[in-house]
């Protein structure tokens, strides 16, 4: 027994070795991390930047923001933007639209090639529109910008390409900044679906290696790249050799690979840890413009479809009071429900609309005759209760910091009388379209990111048997908004379209159909040691090419 | 009056029988998960069709009926249930796992490719449980009543860890607090020790618990005072014979614990990113891919058969009166 008992310590002893031995710190002495990289005049190249995200998408490409976050590591779009809404050249050097606005025409970088050799030229960049508007690489998103508008693309010569539209649209620019417009190889595009899912190809900063499905992308760079965006810290292939794209969905964990060295640059820094990660890190965050995360409320059945109901719901809830408390003050309050505070063309004149004003909300109810209440201080009316069944997307677009805003609102709610039933919508049912008809909810939680206050004509253009609208999930049809918001899109003069779009804000404001909530916002962290990094300015994406270290090797 | 010979071949009959009995019921508990994991994937609020388009797509979108077609016809999700229920049980029967729709690569594939993570997980929590409730045990079991109840409430609280939260804790313990162990990204054997611990804990706790009913009755048993009597060591008594006779519900209690390690093993494989069978599941679970999730619970199953069967072997290794009657 004795002897086993050795053996026994032995291997305890053998095992808690080789744990130390696999210890062997991936940090040098003065805390630097170790990158594998070399130092070229101050700076660490060529090593492996590992970056740490939240969601995982079902494919690389798609419409989905988060879907975006990686277009833009490997595809290049024709036009940037600025943070102050400006629009400068990437693949475009340069544009200019027809007097009657219908038609643009692009000049193209030349020797711009995919990363699988194929040229990109004009021919490839019309190509791309026409696929993605009405081909076999239909790109939902870029079709519900464009779609109404697109006649047709023309390569003119090798770098002039002109995009052909029905009616003018004057926020195309911005919209083209986006990821959903970067350019594929068509090539690629041709192998279809599954393989351009997996394995996309564009001309981009990065290639895509590996997905290893669950954990990460492992990219690798181009070498080859000469199309940087003029935007950009430096022209040509990015710094470092490789990079690995990690799909850290937990908070906790999240945070935890950048305090423990095993990434370099975070997504999404958990809002308890913001404070202390703007100590110890240089953190960067992004208000991402578009549709803020809102209540919609279904205008189409009871209780919503009274408008003093609607209004009452909304004086109600102290939603600023909520998002500071849930989000620990890292998120914006965004009180407008149609569009995000830092959206070009924002008018912030409705965003104090509905403040928290439970008098008023009770006096709206009583008119409305919802004046008794149940045994548990629910008004009632005719025997029934005053129900609002509010949806939210768990676990893929709602966190759960807004759940719990969504549970103090519910509470804040029930002292007016409201009977709120939280509803999580799970992944599966949510995009299967449980939620998607005029019946399946009262108020749904979501928002929409966009560079331009043009975003509205996606979210409030009329829901038709003939030309139906997915994402106008008010279900709310008004020819009068949608042609406010259409003579907004068309308008040359900018300070016409102003005036277009606010009209649109304050429609929609006065009617009640939507409650801001807060602004989507991008928060990055990176290591003290990782420079460059920066965030793409229509969308909110990570910019990893121009990350170096200064740290040991 | 029956002869060697006779005893023998009705032994070996009776053997061939608990054989051929045992091979019948795994194949029905087989059968029983393949058709319910169809019917509740089948039966989950949704059309499968929109959702494979717009999981793809990233958009949630009312897709109209010339979108849904194909895909319907592809799939086949425009034949009856029974049929598909019929094709579904087909393929299995010809081994064939089918091909995830959402990876589209082949399901038997894709669980080979995740298997190793999983299974070295599972077998360092194990033995991690079994390591941790035996020291317990032979620490605590029968040494007074202060040592016994301290145990004993330890393998309570154990028992009664919920494995997310667990896994939150130890992470901000030992990785963020005190940087002992990586938060993620460490394949290795350091990168085992958090979720192998956030796994092995409460299945020690289950262990510890039931290894100490049996060690405080077997240390009144007769045999103990004559090993006693014969000058042994009470380090001897306790770890040389007082433990055999009370390992054995244990043993029988890690057949359970294997299934609830791979269930656990969602839940550890998700809070530290790692690879693995269960990551593969929920995502699978998430987008409703029925090839890969009915592939998924069908390995775990028939690791549960076998896990019992091995479970059985080594009772009759431990106690040999098992054998003889």
């Amino acid at each position: 027994m004795r002897r086993r008992i050795a053996a026994a310590s032995s291997l305890a002893v053998l095992l808690a070795s080789g744990l130390t031995a696999c210890a062997a710190p991936r940090q040098t002495e003065s805390g630097t991390t170790v990158h594998g990289g070399r130092v070229v005049g101050g700076k660490v190249v060529d090593g492996v930047l590992e970056y740490g995200h939240e969601q995982e998408p079902s494919c690389l490409i798609g419409g989905w923001v988060q879907q975006v976050y990686l277009m833009r590591q490997f595809l290049d779009s024709l036009v940037t933007v600025t943070a102050d809404g400006a629009v400068k050249p990437w693949l475009a050097t340069s544009w200019s639209q027809s007097p009657d606005g219908r038609s643009w025409t692009f000049h193209l970088k030349p020797g711009v090639r995919f990363t699988d050799g194929t040229k990109l030229d004009a021919a490839a960049v019309a190509y791309n529109f026409d696929s993605l508007l009405t081909g076999a690489g239909a790109n939902s998103t870029a079709q519900a910008y464009l779609q109404e508008y697109y006649a047709g693309s023309r390569a003119i010569d090798a770098t002039t390409f002109r995009l052909d539209l029905r009616k003018p649209y004057q926020p195309l620019l911005p919209v083209l900044a986006q990821g959903y417009f970067g350019i594929q190889s068509p090539a690629a595009m041709r192998r279809g679906a599954s393989a351009n899912c997996v394995h996309p190809v564009g001309s981009g900063a990065w290639i895509v290696r590996q997905w290893n499905r669950g954990q990460n992308v492992v990219f690798t760079r181009n070498d080859d790249y000469n199309s940087a965006p003029s935007t950009a810290s430096h022209q040509g292939p990015a710094y470092q050799r490789s990079m690995v794209w990690k799909f850290l969905k937990d908070p906790t964990l999240r945070y935890g690979s950048l305090e423990t060295g095993a990434s370099d640059v975070i997504y999404d820094v958990p809002t308890v840890d913001w404070a202390a990660a703007k100590r110890s890190y240089a953190v960067q965050r992004y208000i991402t413009p578009g549709r803020a995360v809102s209540l919609t409320l279904n205008a189409t059945r009871a209780p919503f479809s009274d408008e003093r109901l609607r209004r009452a719901f909304a004086y109600s809830l102290d939603r600023k009071a909520g998002v500071d408390s849930a989000f620990h003050g890292a998120y914006p309050y965004n009180g407008d429900g149609a569009l995000s505070k830092s959206t070009p063309g924002y008018d912030p004149r409705f965003a104090g609309t509905y403040s928290y004003q439970p008098r008023l909300a009770a006096r709206l109810l009583d008119q409305a005759g919802w004046t008794a209440r149940d045994g548990e201080g629910y008004r009632v009316r005719d025997g029934s209760r005053l129900t609002a069944q509010v949806v939210y997307p768990a676990g893929s677009i709602v966190t759960p910091e807004t759940v719990t805003l969504l549970q103090d609102l519910q509470s804040q709610a029930k002292e007016i009388g409201w009977d709120v039933q939280l509803v999580p919508a799970t992944q599966s049912a949510y995009f299967a379209g449980e939620y998607s008809t005029r019946t399946s909810y009262d108020a749904m939680t979501g928002y929409w990111t966009s560079p331009t206050a043009g975003v509205m004509y996606i979210t409030w253009r009329q829901d038709l048997a003939n030309r139906p609208n997915s994402a106008n999930i008010a279900f709310y049809n008004s020819r009068r908004l949608e042609g406010m918001i259409a003579v907004g899109n068309a308008a040359a003069d900018p300070a016409q379209r102003q005036v277009a779009y606010s009209s649109a804000q304050r429609y929609i404001s006065d009617h009640a159909l939507a409650i801001g909530l807060y602004a989507q916002t991008t928060s990055l962290a990176s290591a003290p040691d990782t420079k460059g990094v920066w965030i793409e300015q229509s969308q909110g994406e990570p910019v990893l090419s121009d990350a170096y270290f200064t740290g040991g090797q | 009056m029956t002869t060697v010979a006779e005893h023998s071949l009705r032994a070996r009959g009776t053997r061939t029988r608990r054989i051929l009995g045992r091979a019948v019921s795994a194949v029905i508990v087989l059968w029983a998960c393949a058709t319910l994991i169809f019917f509740v994937q089948i039966l989950m609020p949704g059309d499968r069709a929109t959702l494979l388009l717009n999981q793809v797509s990233g958009e949630v979108r009312t897709r109209t009926a010339a979108e849904l077609a194909p895909i319907n016809r592809q799939y086949g999700f425009d034949q009856p249930i029974l049929v598909q229920y019929l094709r579904y049980l087909g393929q299995l029967l010809h081994g064939d796992l089918g091909t995830s729709y959402q990876l589209a690569r082949p399901t038997t594939e894709i669980i080979l490719g995740q298997l190793w993570p999983t299974v070295s997980l599972m077998l360092a929590a194990l033995l991690i449980a079994w390591v941790l409730a035996l020291a317990v045990t032979l620490a605590t079991a029968g040494r007074g009543r202060f040592r016994s109840a301290t145990g004993s409430g330890i393998e309570t609280i154990a028992a009664a860890l919920p494995q997310y939260w667990l896994g939150i804790l130890l992470l901000l313990v030992f990785s963020l607090a005190l940087k002992w162990f990586p938060a993620e990204g460490d394949l290795g054997p350091r990168g085992l020790v958090l979720p192998a611990l956030t796994l092995a804990i409460p299945i020690a706790g289950f262990l510890a618990q039931l290894m100490r009913d049996e060690f405080t009755r077997a240390l009144s048993q007769p045999f103990v005072v004559t090993a006693r009597t014969r000058g042994l060591r009470e380090r001897q008594v306790r770890a040389g014979h007082v433990l055999r006779h009370s390992v054995l519900p244990a043993v029988s209690l890690s057949g359970w614990a294997v299934g609830a390690l791979l269930s656990g093993a969602v839940i550890v494989e998700t809070v530290y990113a790692r690879p693995g069978i269960g990551q593969v599941l929920v995502q699978a679970a998430i987008t409703r891919d029925i090839p890969l999730v009915s592939g998924i619970v069908l390995v775990i199953a028939a690791t549960y058969i076998i896990a019992n069967l091995l479970v059985d072997l080594a009772y009759v290794r431990i106690d040999p009166r098992i054998t003889t009657s």
